[in-house]
C-alpha cells in the first residue's frame, strides 16, 4: 500500500500531543495514587503506561485504514461486539457483584467499553446510509434497536452507567443529524414519562446510590463515603494543592477507588486549584480541537465519527469530574485518557485515532 | 461501496458548522460549571474541607495519667498502682478472629464467658484498632498467652494500671475503692472534666479526693490511615501522674486495731485528742476494694450488698447507735456547768427511780446506795443520772450535746458521714407530731431513746474532754504531695471552737473516767494498766428494752436484738495522747465486749510508740 503524501501533511500531531500528554499526567496521578498500595505483578503506573502504548498502536490501526473502510463493515463489527457482550454474560468474570470482564489470554477486558465505539461507527454508518430518508416507524424502531440491544446487555451485567453512556451518546448523535420539532417533542415527554418508571427496575444499589447522591450524609460511611472524602479531598487541595505524592487523602487511602473513578480527586487534592484550572484547559483543548476536526471533516461519515468520539470523550470528562465533584451521582464512568483502567484507555486511544483518521482524510475525496 | 453513493455530494458541512457552534457554546458552559464548582470546592470551602482532611487522618489518642498514691504518716503505701493485663484481638492481623478466641479459650481454659467478644465491632470498618476481649488476665494466664504468641496472631497484651490495695479488707472504708465512672457521675461533673471511660474514686478518700488524685491526662496526635492504622506520632503531651495522699492513719496500728476486733460488726477509731488527727479506723465486717478493681463480678457484688451486716458501711462515720452511758457525761458536764449540782452533790440510789406513772431502773437491780458525781460516773449509776436529767431538761441538754458535737457531721474527709440525732422538744413535735414526754429525757439522760450517736462524735466529744476542751475537726488526711514530695497542701489542726466547759468541771469529769478504770467497781476496770492510767466510759445501748426479770436470760436473745456494747477511752490520765472508741454491734455489755477491744489497742498503741522510740 501507497501512503498517500497528503496524509503524512495532515497528520494531526496537535491532536495526538495533548491527548498523550493527558496519559502522561494521567500515569503520574496514577503512580501518586497507587505507589504504597500493595498489588501483586506490576504496579498500576506501570501497566498503565503499558496500556497507553498499547492504545497507540490501536491509534495506528484506526487511523491507518480509511475510516470510510471501517464505516463499510460497521455491521459486521458491531455484531462481533454485540457477540463479545453475550461472551460476557455466558463467561465473564465477577467482580464486586457484577459481570463485566472477559479475560483473554491473560488480559481482562470490558467488552462494553468497546461498545460505546461501535455504538458510534454503526451510527455513523445507519445516518450516512439513510440521511435523506427521515424519521417514520421503521428508522425509529430500527434506531431503537441498534442501542436497545447493547444498553440491555450492558444493563444487565449490571453497569447502569455505562449502559446510560450509551444512550447519552445515542442521544447525542441523534440530535446532532438533526431530528423533527415534534420527535424531538414526544421523545422528550416520552422520556419524562418513562424515567420515574425506571426506579422501579433499578437494583436495590443503584437506588441507594441515587439516594445518596441526593444527599450523601444519609450514609456517611456507606455508600456516602466515597462522595463525602472525594469531596475532602478535592476541597482540600485549596488553591496549590498539598503537592505530588503529599495529598493526605489519598495517601492514607481516605479516597476509594482513587486509580479509577476517583483519579481526578488525587489529582485535584495534590495540585490544588491551579494544577485542576490547566488540566481542565488540557481537556478543553481537546475538546474544542476535536469540534473542529469535526467541523472541517470532509463528508457525512466522517463528521458523524467525528463527532461521536467527541462526545464521547466530552460525556467521559463532565460526568466523571461532575461525580468526583458530587454534582451526579456515583457512576463507573472513567475519565478519558486518565483514569486506570487498560479497556477504557485502549478504546478510547482508538477513538482517538479515529478522529485524527478523519481529519487527515479531510482533503481526499473518496475515490 | 456502500449505501447511496451520491450522498457525498449532498454532505453540506453549513448544515452542521451551525450546530457545531451550539455544541462548542454548550461544551464552554460545561467547563464553566466544573471549574465554578472546583472553586467553591476548593477556594470557598478549601479551609473547612483541609481541616477535615486534617481530622481524618489526625486523631487524638488521650494518655491516661497514673493516679497518685495514698501513704499513711510513715510514708508506707497504702495503695499502689500494678500493672494488669488486657487482652486485645487486632481483627485485621488476627484474620480468623472466632478461630483465634477459641484457641485462647483453650490455652488458658477460660471458661464460657471469661472472654466476650463484641462481634459486631468486627463490622465497623476500622480493622486496626484493637477489640478488647479480656481484662485484668493474671499472670498465670499471661504467661500462656506469652509463650503462645506464634500461635495467636493479631492478639495483644495491653498493660493498664490498677490499683492495689496493699490491707485489703484492713483498711477498705477509710480508702475506698474505685471504678468506671458511671453515667449518672459524669452528667453530674463539671464539663471537660471527665470522659466517659476514666476511672474515679467510688467510696471513701477515693472518693473524696478524687480529683487530686486523678492527675492530668495527656494526649498523643497520631497520624492514622483509613483502617486506623497508626503510622506517625506527630505530637505527645505526657500526662501528670495524680497527687499522693498522706494520711494521719498509722498503718501499724491500723493492724492493731483490725486484729483486736474480732467480733462479728462494730468499728474502732483512734484519734489524737490533741490534734484531731485519725490514727486508726476500722470498721467491721469489711470488704476487699481489690475486688472492685476493673469491674466488680456479679456474684461479689451481690454478695456485698445482700449480707446483712452491710461490709460496705462505714460504721465509724455512718453508724448511728444510741450513745447509752457515754452519753452521761453530757448529762453530767451540763449539770456542773448550770450550777445544777456540784461536786459533792449527792443522790441516794435504790435501783429504782419514779417519773409520773413509769419506773426506771438502775442497771444495779440493788441500787447503788448514796453516790456523788465521781462514784455516779464510775459505777455508771443511771439513777443519779434521771435526776440530772429531770433537772436540765431535754432542750438545755441537747444544747450541749450540739456544742460538743452531736448532731451535725464532724467534717472528716469520707463520703457518706451521718449526722447522729440529738432530740429536742421541737424536733419531737415536727417528727411525731405528739409532744415531748417527761419519761423520754429520763431515758436519754442514759444515752436511751432518740438519741443517736455515730462513735466518730462520741470520740470526738471525748477527745475535747481529753485535751482540756478543744473541739477538733477528725483530720484524716495529713498532707497533699506530688509523685516527687512538694507539698500540694496541708491539713493542720483545724479547732471548731471550744466546748462550753469551765477547766475545773473537764477536771471533774476527767478524774470521774479515770475512776471508772482505775477504781473497783468502775465499769472500765477491764482496761486497768499498771503502765499507763487510761480514762474511760462504758455503754451499752439497748436495741430493744426486755422486762427487768428476763436479765438472766440475756444470752439467748437472739443477735439482733442483743445490746449494743460501747467504749470510749484516752490516755494517758495526766496528759492524753491518743483516744479510742469502740463499738460492738449487739456485743452486749460495754464493760465486758468493747472495753477488752480498747485495751488491746491502747497496748499496741504504747507498745508501737515504745518500739518507735528505742528506734
Amino acid at each position: 500500500m501507497k501512503i498517500d503524501r497528503r496524509l503524512l501533511i495532515n497528520f494531526d500531531w496537535v491532536f495526538l500531543g495533548v491527548v498523550l500528554l493527558i496519559g502522561v499526567i494521567g500515569i503520574l496521578n496514577i503512580y501518586s495514587a497507587s505507589h504504597n498500595l500493595y498489588v501483586r505483578g506490576e504496579p498500576l503506573y506501570t501497566k498503565q503506561t503499558y496500556w497507553l502504548l498499547a492504545g497507540l498502536m490501536m491509534m495506528i490501526v484506526t487511523f491507518s485504514v480509511d475510516y470510510h473502510t471501517i464505516v463499510r463493515h460497521a455491521y459486521l463489527i458491531y455484531a462481533l461486539s454485540i457477540a463479545l457482550l453475550f461472551l460476557v454474560s455466558l463467561y465473564g468474570d465477577i467482580t464486586h457483584g457484577s459481570q463485566r470482564w472477559l479475560v483473554l489470554w491473560g488480559f481482562s477486558f470490558q467488552p462494553s467499553e468497546l461498545m460505546k465505539l461501535v455504538l458510534i461507527i454503526i451510527l455513523a454508518r445507519y445516518f450516512s446510509d439513510n440521511a435523506q430518508k427521515g424519521y417514520h416507524l421503521g428508522t425509529i424502531l430500527i434506531l431503537l434497536a441498534i442501542v436497545g440491544v447493547p444498553f440491555y446487555m450492558v444493563a444487565r451485567q449490571p453497569d447502569l452507567g455505562t449502559a446510560m453512556f450509551l444512550v447519552l451518546l445515542f442521544v447525542s448523535i441523534v440530535v446532532f443529524v438533526g431530528v423533527g420539532k415534534r420527535l424531538f417533542i414526544w421523545a422528550v415527554s416520552g422520556g419524562m414519562v418513562l424515567a420515574p418508571l425506571c426506579w422501579f427496575v433499578l437494583k436495590d444499589y443503584q437506588k441507594e446510590r441515587i439516594l445518596t447522591f441526593l444527599n450523601p450524609e444519609r450514609d456517611p460511611l456507606g455508600t456516602g463515603y466515597h462522595i463525602i472524602q472525594s469531596i475532602i479531598a478535592i476541597g482540600s487541595g485549596s488553591l496549590w494543592g498539598k503537592g505530588f505524592l503529599k495529598g493526605t487523602q489519598t495517601q492514607l487511602k481516605f479516597l476509594p477507588e482513587q486509580q479509577t473513578d476517583f483519579a481526578f480527586s488525587v489529582f485535584a487534592e495534590e495540585w490544588g486549584f491551579m494544577g485542576v484550572v490547566v488540566l481542565l484547559f488540557i481537556f478543553l483543548a481537546l475538546i474544542l480541537w476535536s469540534l473542529k476536526i469535526t467541523r472541517n471533516s470532509r463528508d457525512l461519515p466522517g463528521a458523524l465519527l467525528a463527532f461521536g468520539v467527541t462526545m464521547f470523550v466530552f460525556w467521559g470528562i463532565f460526568i466523571n469530574i461532575g461525580m468526583v465533584l458530587g454534582l451526579f451521582p456515583v457512576v463507573g464512568i472513567p475519565l478519558p485518557f486518565f483514569s486506570y483502567g487498560g479497556s477504557s484507555m485502549v478504546v478510547l486511544m482508538m477513538g482517538a485515532g479515529l478522529l485524527m483518521n478523519v481529519s487527515m482524510r479531510r482533503f481526499i475525496l473518496q475515490p | 461501496m456502500f449505501g447511496n453513493r451520491d450522498r457525498l455530494d449532498n454532505y453540506d458541512p453549513k448544515k452542521f458548522r451551525k450546530k457545531i457552534r451550539v455544541v462548542t457554546w454548550l461544551v464552554l458552559c460545561a467547563f464553566f460549571v466544573l471549574i465554578a464548582r472546583m472553586w467553591y470546592l476548593q477556594i470557598v470551602r478549601g479551609d473547612t474541607l483541609r481541616q477535615r482532611s486534617e481530622n481524618n487522618r489526625i486523631r487524638i489518642q488521650e494518655i491516661k495519667p497514673l493516679r497518685g498514691l495514698i501513704v499513711d504518716t510513715h510514708g508506707d503505701i497504702l495503695v499502689d498502682n500494678q500493672p494488669s493485663f488486657d487482652i486485645s484481638i487486632i481483627p485485621e492481623i488476627a484474620k480468623d478472629v472466632v478461630g483465634i478466641e477459641d484457641r485462647l479459650r483453650k490455652l488458658c481454659d477460660w471458661k464460657e464467658g471469661g472472654l466476650f467478644f463484641e462481634q459486631s465491632l468486627l463490622t465497623v470498618g476500622k480493622p486496626f484498632v484493637p477489640v478488647r476481649v479480656a481484662r485484668n488476665i493474671g499472670r498465670d494466664k499471661l504467661a500462656v498467652v506469652e509463650t503462645n504468641s506464634l500461635d495467636l496472631p493479631g492478639v495483644i497484651v495491653d498493660v493498664v494500671p490498677v490499683r492495689e490495695y496493699i490491707y485489703g479488707k484492713m483498711m477498705a472504708h477509710i480508702l475506698g475503692y474505685v471504678g468506671e465512672i458511671s453515667a449518672f457521675e459524669l452528667e453530674g461533673s463539671a464539663p471537660a472534666t471527665y470522659r466517659p471511660d476514666d476511672i474515679v474514686g467510688k467510696y471513701g478518700i477515693e472518693k473524696y479526693l478524687d480529683g487530686p488524685l486523678k492527675g492530668k491526662s495527656g494526649g498523643e496526635q497520631v497520624e492514622v490511615d483509613v483502617a486506623g492504622r497508626r503510622l506517625n506520632v506527630l505530637g505527645r503531651i505526657d500526662p501528670t501522674s495524680g497527687y499522693r495522699i498522706v494520711l494521719n492513719i498509722d498503718s501499724d496500728l491500723q493492724k492493731v486495731c483490725w486484729d483486736a476486733f474480732r467480733e462479728k460488726a462494730g468499728t474502732v477509731i483512734v484519734m489524737d485528742p490533741r490534734t484531731g488527727a485519725i490514727m486508726a479506723m476500722v470498721s467491721r465486717p469489711s470488704f476487699d476494694p481489690n475486688l472492685f478493681n476493673r469491674g466488680i463480678s456479679a456474684e461479689d457484688w451481690k454478695e456485698l450488698t445482700t449480707n446483712p451486716l452491710c461490709p460496705l458501711q462505714d460504721r465509724a462515720i455512718s453508724g448511728q447507735y444510741p450513745p447509752g452511758s457515754t452519753y452521761k457525761m453530757i448529762v453530767a458536764v451540763a449539770a456542773l456547768e448550770e450550777g445544777l449540782i456540784t461536786e459533792e452533790t449527792e443522790i441516794s440510789c435504790d435501783g429504782t427511780y419514779q417519773m409520773g406513772n413509769r419506773t426506771f431502773r438502775c442497771w444495779k437491780k440493788r441500787g447503788h446506795g448514796t453516790v456523788d458525781l465521781h462514784r455516779a460516773i464510775v459505777e455508771s449509776c443511771d439513777v443519779y443520772f434521771y435526776h440530772l436529767g429531770e433537772m436540765l431538761g431535754v432542750d438545755k441538754l441537747a444544747e450541749y450535746a450540739r456544742r460538743l458535737g452531736f448532731g451535725s457531721r464532724t467534717g472528716i474527709s469520707l463520703p457518706g458521714e451521718k449526722a447522729g440525732l440529738v432530740p429536742t422538744k421541737e424536733w419531737k413535735l415536727r417528727r411525731f407530731k405528739e409532744p415531748w414526754q417527761k419519761g423520754e429525757t429520763t431515758s436519754l439522760s442514759i444515752g436511751q431513746g432518740f438519741a443517736l450517736v455515730t462513735p466518730l462524735q462520741l470520740l470526738r466529744a471525748y477527745c475535747a474532754l481529753a485535751n482540756g476542751g478543744t473541739l477538733y475537726r477528725p483530720r484524716l488526711v495529713k498532707r497533699i504531695e506530688t509523685e516527687d514530695g512538694q507539698t500540694i497542701g496541708e491539713f493542720p489542726p483545724e479547732s471548731e471552737g471550744s466546748i462550753p466547759v469551765s477547766r475545773e468541771n473537764i477536771d471533774i469529769v476527767k478524774h470521774a473516767l479515770w475512776g471508772a478504770v482505775n477504781e473497783p467497781h468502775g465499769t472500765g476496770w477491764a482496761l486497768k494498766r499498771k503502765e499507763k492510767d487510761v480514762c474511760g466510759k462504758t455503754g451499752t445501748a439497748q436495741v430493744i428494752s426486755l422486762p427487768e426479770d428476763d436479765e438472766d436470760q440475756k444470752d439467748e436473745v437472739p443477735y439482733r436484738f442483743k445490746d449494743h456494747a460501747l467504749f470510749v477511752c484516752f490516755a494517758p490520765y495526766a496528759a492524753p495522747t491518743v483516744a479510742v472508741a469502740v463499738v460492738v454491734e449487739h456485743g452486749g455489755h460495754g464493760g465486758s465486749a468493747a472495753a477488752p477491744i480498747a485495751r488491746r489497742v491502747i497496748d499496741g498503741y504504747f507498745n508501737l510508740q515504745q518500739k518507735r522510740h528505742v528506734r
